[in-house]
């Protein structure tokens, strides 16, 4: 059975549909890669997914229950975590509170344990930034020095690391990357997809799915690959069957779509 | 170390002398030494790099001499002013809106919930306070700790419009509520009007009357001396519950909330949930501060709670530090007795509080004390 199933997911803009009747699947411990042009609706499946859209019409079922209606905080909590594309850290916040606020929902602590009774909120703190640093330091072994640090003094590719982590610390079972790699040089890309790797081999049972352009990272991380294109679905199978897909190339190089 | 002691001591007790002698002092030429000793003392740690390293890291090495040694400067300033009622009543006033200014960072700086509306709710506590006792006959400390649920209330019951505004709008509605508050407390019957609310009777606890000349260590005191002592406590332990709430789960989740509330959502904070509680519990202790005011003056009034008074507190938080909790305590400390010290200012208060904001947020947007990050220990 599948972790999460979308079927005939629907998002319009005013007039503009985004997303056209989308079935979309995801089996647990499976790294599903999504592709498309710019506009073909990738980041508007995430948003629907994550309740920061509401769809049109069409159905969710996450573990069983079903997410259109719910509210974007109540979703994280069920279990999916997310990226942006454009990096959405705290940056006048230290590395760790930026990591910390992905475990907010799972906090066991009250108000009156945070004023009254602070040893016990004090003892899942360090818990709390004891996992931040192993998580940290899966990626980067330099960094939980830094964990204090404002996080707008990492370079880069740190940041994108730290964003990874706030998810992870969610303790997600299903994971959504949008376009990890944007705005990298190929050496950063090279290491975030180590990054991405290590992910896979800490959490064999995490889903995920990955926005990308860099078909090097597609190939190189997911199973299973979905295109879009005009909000709606055009191809889903392995890297190759995808990549060999005529409407794909047509979309990727602009030939003439045969067709079907 | 106990050259980190001596060190944390001797300057807040050179700090504590010379305040107590700027504000006491009478010709202006002893105003203008001691005000030029304090400035050239700030600009010798400001510009002497060795010197200002050596306080910081003996401040922060002592951290509970520290703040015991400003207890006690703290707890003994009525004795210090002990000449002059009229001074021991401006520190009360800063000690009030400490209390204030804690709650109202705690929206603003902290939640990013703009509140311009501080007087009207410290206005709330207040004529609760003169409404329960004047016309309900309440005992006046009962008073005080039921006025400010009132401003929790209706802060709740404004928090629905609120919630559909974004960004500037927030401001706005706030602004308009301190005048809806001013011109109701103005033209209702049963808030007295432009009169407002007379003879609220004073604090009394177990049957020690604030009004009684308290003598500490066999010196008299002022009799302003009692709410001085009574604010010391209420500021601390609001400043206490506060730091505490913002070095929390609470205080990263409102963190999060004011910088990305797309960030904040998805990783399970509910906005409103988040900016409703940022929102009531500052309301809560703006109210206690004008509950307090209410029964330390003995009326209530409309001008006493006027958009200008939003803007004090406002200056408060801006020069001391957003978000940030010592800062609102150095702001208050500041921009209250200041205008006080120096009539002439007084007349142009406003004023100076419009050039402090515009000169801060240009040149220290961060404030005099700017906030540090979260260490959880």
């Amino acid at each position: 059975m599948s972790l999460l199933e979308a079927t005939g997911l629907t998002v319009r803009f005013e007039g503009l549909v985004a997303l056209d009747g989308v079935n979309v699947a995801v089996a647990e411990g499976e790294t599903v890669g999504v592709i498309g042009p710019n506009g073909s609706g990738k980041t508007t499946l995430f948003n629907a997914l994550t309740g920061l859209l509401a769809p049109a019409a069409g159905e969710i079922v996450f573990l069983g229950r079903r997410l259109v209606g719910l509210e974007a905080h109540a979703i994280a909590r069920l279990g999916i975590a997310r990226t942006f594309q454009a990096s959405r850290l705290c940056l006048d916040l230290s590395v760790f509170d930026n990591i910390l606020i992905g475990m907010h929902a799972r906090r066991r602590t009250s108000l009156l344990d945070f004023v009254a009774r602070r040893g016990r909120f004090l003892g899942e703190m360090r818990a709390a930034i004891e996992r931040a640093s192993h998580l940290l330091t899966l990626f980067n072994r330099a960094l939980p020095q830094r964990g204090f640090e404002r996080v707008g003094q990492l370079p880069q590719i740190d940041r994108r690391r730290v964003e990874i982590c706030r998810a992870l610390a969610a303790g997600p079972r299903l994971l959504l990357l949008d376009e990890p790699s944007a705005g990298m040089s190929p050496e950063e890309t090279a290491e975030l997809m180590r990054d991405l790797r290590i992910v896979r081999d800490e959490m064999p049972g995490l889903s995920v799915v990955i926005i990308e352009h860099d078909m090097f990272v597609i190939e190189g991380v997911s199973q299973r690959v979905v295109a879009f294109n005009y909000g709606r679905k055009i191809a889903e199978g392995s890297f190759a069957e995808v990549a060999r897909h005529a409407e794909v190339r047509a979309a990727y190089l602009g030939t003439e779509a045969p067709h079907a | 170390m106990s050259r980190d002691l001596a060190g944390v001591w001797l300057a807040e007790a050179a700090v504590f002398a010379l305040v107590v002698a700027a504000i006491l002092a009478e010709r202006p030429w002893a105003l203008g030494a001691t005000g030029g000793a304090l400035v050239a003392a700030g600009a010798l740690v400001r510009f002497v790099p060795r010197l200002g390293a050596a306080l910081v890291g003996a401040f922060a090495r002592r951290r509970a001499a520290a703040l015991a040694g400003g207890a006690v400067f703290a707890l003994a300033l009525p004795l210090a002013l002990r000449s002059s009622p009229y001074w021991t009543f401006v520190a009360t006033l800063a000690l009030l809106y400490v209390t204030i200014g804690q709650g109202l960072n705690f929206q603003l700086g902290t939640a990013g919930v703009i509140n311009l509306a501080g007087a009207a709710f410290a206005g709330l506590g207040g004529y609760a306070v003169g409404l329960a006792t004047v016309a309900g006959g309440w005992p006046s400390w009962l008073a005080v700790l039921v006025g400010p649920w009132v401003a929790v209330t209706v802060g709740t019951l404004l928090f629905v419009p609120i919630l559909k505004t974004r960004g500037h709008y927030l401001a706005l509605v706030t602004i308009a509520f301190v005048f809806i508050f001013n011109i109701l407390v103005n033209n209702l019957e049963f808030t007295g009007g432009p009169q407002g609310i007379k003879n609220i009777p004073t604090l009394s606890l177990g049957g020690y009357a604030f009004t009684t000349r308290p003598a500490l260590a066999g010196v008299d005191l002022p009799a302003h001396a009692n709410f001085y002592y009574a604010a010391l406590a209420m500021a601390g332990l609001t400043t206490w519950v506060l730091r505490r709430l913002h070095d929390s789960w609470l205080g990263l989740a409102l963190n999060t909330l004011r910088d990305d509330e797309i960030t904040a959502r998805c990783c399970g904070v509910s906005v409103t949930r988040g900016k409703l509680l940022a929102f009531s519990i500052g309301n809560f202790f703006i109210g206690l501060g004008g509950a307090f005011y209410a029964v330390m003056v003995g009326f209530v009034s409309p001008p006493d709670f006027d958009f200008g008074y939003s803007l004090v507190m406002l200056s408060v938080i801006i020069i001391g530090g957003v978000d940030s909790i010592p800062g609102v305590v150095l702001g208050a400390c500041l921009l209250v007795p200041l205008p006080e010290r120096f009539r002439f200012l007084h007349e142009y208060r406003l004023l100076l509080y419009g050039v402090v904001i515009v000169v801060m947020l240009l040149y220290r947007p961060r404030g005099l004390w700017p906030a540090q990050i979260r260490r959880y220990r």
